[in-house]
């Protein structure tokens, strides 16, 4: 019996593929320097912990790359990415709550804090941590990235497609709620 | 009250970080208390910015950038279009459905288009029952097709088989007609074709078919008596 076997590709097709495939790889880790920290600092906004915000900077760097054939507008990579961090880091935070939940209820003996935990456990950041994460999403994002250092309003807004005057009030409640939950 | 009139306006004033409006600061000259609140305010706000600062602006490890590109060597390289088995498998399911469609199709085509070649008669044995009685010429073509199509014959608004009604005065007569006609089948053609083709089938040689006897209606007296009486009622 005759072994099936593909048609094979003529060389240049090959070579056009490889050329292709090579081009997209050298420009994403061109952008992989501008943005590789932009990925951790959006995800060590939304996490307590800069270890995890790392591994998850990682892993959206990660799916932005095998996805990065299928972005159309180049001009537009920042705020894909920002939007990936964001989500990962949402969802990780919301898996490391559960498991917290998990482990109170069951734990016979509580785990002692480590160095580390007792010197992030300043009273102020814990509970400014706690406000952040009760804060919507959309006020959430506009406040991290406004406070990223080369933010300005109008970058805030490029990067999340939104008008400026949306992008100043969200900034504004986002703070007044902070400040209430704070006070 | 005046104080509680200006509230509003002073934690707006400490969170916009902006400029206070002649009317607040007016009030603010006269008023120690609202002063010391928006001094709090301000104070809160500028540390929740210095620890959000100091978060968001965190450096990750220097490692890092390099620990991500050598994740990344490990990726097999973006997709840039279809591979060959996305086409293959594109096609084959394509062949699938159009192999599943086609017999729904042809199922809704109407079910009479054979010819009748040979077809058989037979007739319904409830003569003496007092519901019409009615032939079934059958096409062993049309048999099969609706075996075939038996799922849709349901919805189907043409019959598969013609029917013949026959009063129940001409039951008798019409069985002994197909008893002869049993096994003719040049003569079932002639009976059963399309009115164009009797035409043709009048200039060939029909087998001659002996004169059909229908009795005269045999009824006894009780009958007649009541046939008489309903002709009588009518009238």
């Amino acid at each position: 019996m005759q072994e099936f076997t593909w048609p094979a590709r003529s060389t240049e097709t090959e070579l056009a593929l490889d050329l292709e495939k090579a081009a997209l790889r050298r420009e994403f880790e061109q952008r992989l320097e501008a943005c590789g920290t932009l990925a951790f600092r959006v995800a060590r906004g939304v996490l307590h912990n800069a270890a995890d915000a790392e591994d998850i900077a990682q892993e959206s760097l990660l799916r932005a790359y095998r996805r990065f054939a299928r972005l159309r507008d180049p001009s537009r990579f920042r705020a894909w990415l920002v939007r990936i961090s964001f989500r990962l880091a949402l969802d990780h935070a919301r898996s490391v709550r559960r498991r917290e939940q998990r482990e109170t209820v069951w734990a016979v003996n509580v785990p002692k804090p480590t160095a580390e935990d007792v010197a992030a456990s300043n009273e102020f950041a814990r509970r400014l941590h706690e406000a952040m994460a009760s804060l919507p999403k959309k006020l959430r994002l506009v406040l991290l990235l406004a406070n990223m250092d080369g933010h300005s309003l109008e970058e805030v807004a490029e990067v999340l497609q939104l008008p400026l005057g949306t992008v100043k009030s969200r900034l504004h409640s986002a703070r007044k709620q902070l400040a209430e939950k704070l006070r | 009250m005046n104080c509680e009139r200006y509230k509003n306006a002073l934690l707006d004033a400490a969170a916009a970080n902006a400029k206070i409006g002649a009317k607040l600061a007016r009030h603010l000259e006269g008023c120690n208390r609202c002063r010391a609140t928006l001094q709090a305010e301000r104070e809160l706000f500028s540390r929740i910015d210095r620890s959000l600062r100091a978060r968001v602006n965190d450096r990750p490890q220097p490692a890092f950038l390099a620990q991500v590109r050598i994740q990344l060597s490990k990726e097999p390289s973006p997709h840039t279009g279809s591979s060959p088995m996305c086409s293959v498998t594109g096609a084959a399911l394509a062949l699938v459905l159009i192999a599943m469609i086609y017999p729904l199709i042809n199922a809704r085509q109407p079910k009479i288009q054979g010819d009748f070649q040979t077809p058989s008669i037979g007739a319904s044995q409830s003569i003496g029952g007092t519901q019409p009685a009615y032939a079934v010429i059958e096409d062993p073509d049309v048999r099969s097709r609706k075996h075939f199509n038996r799922r849709f014959e349901a919805k189907s608004v043409i019959p598969v088989a013609p029917e013949v009604l026959v009063p129940p005065d001409e039951q008798k007569a019409f069985a002994q007609f197909v008893a002869r006609v049993a096994g003719r089948d040049a003569m079932a053609e002639a009976v059963v074709s399309p009115a164009a083709n009797k035409t043709a089938a009048r200039n060939t040689d029909l087998p001659q078919v002996p004169s059909v006897d229908i009795a005269d209606l045999q009824l006894d007296r009780a009958q007649r008596n009541e046939w008489t009486d309903e002709a009588g009622g009518s009238e």
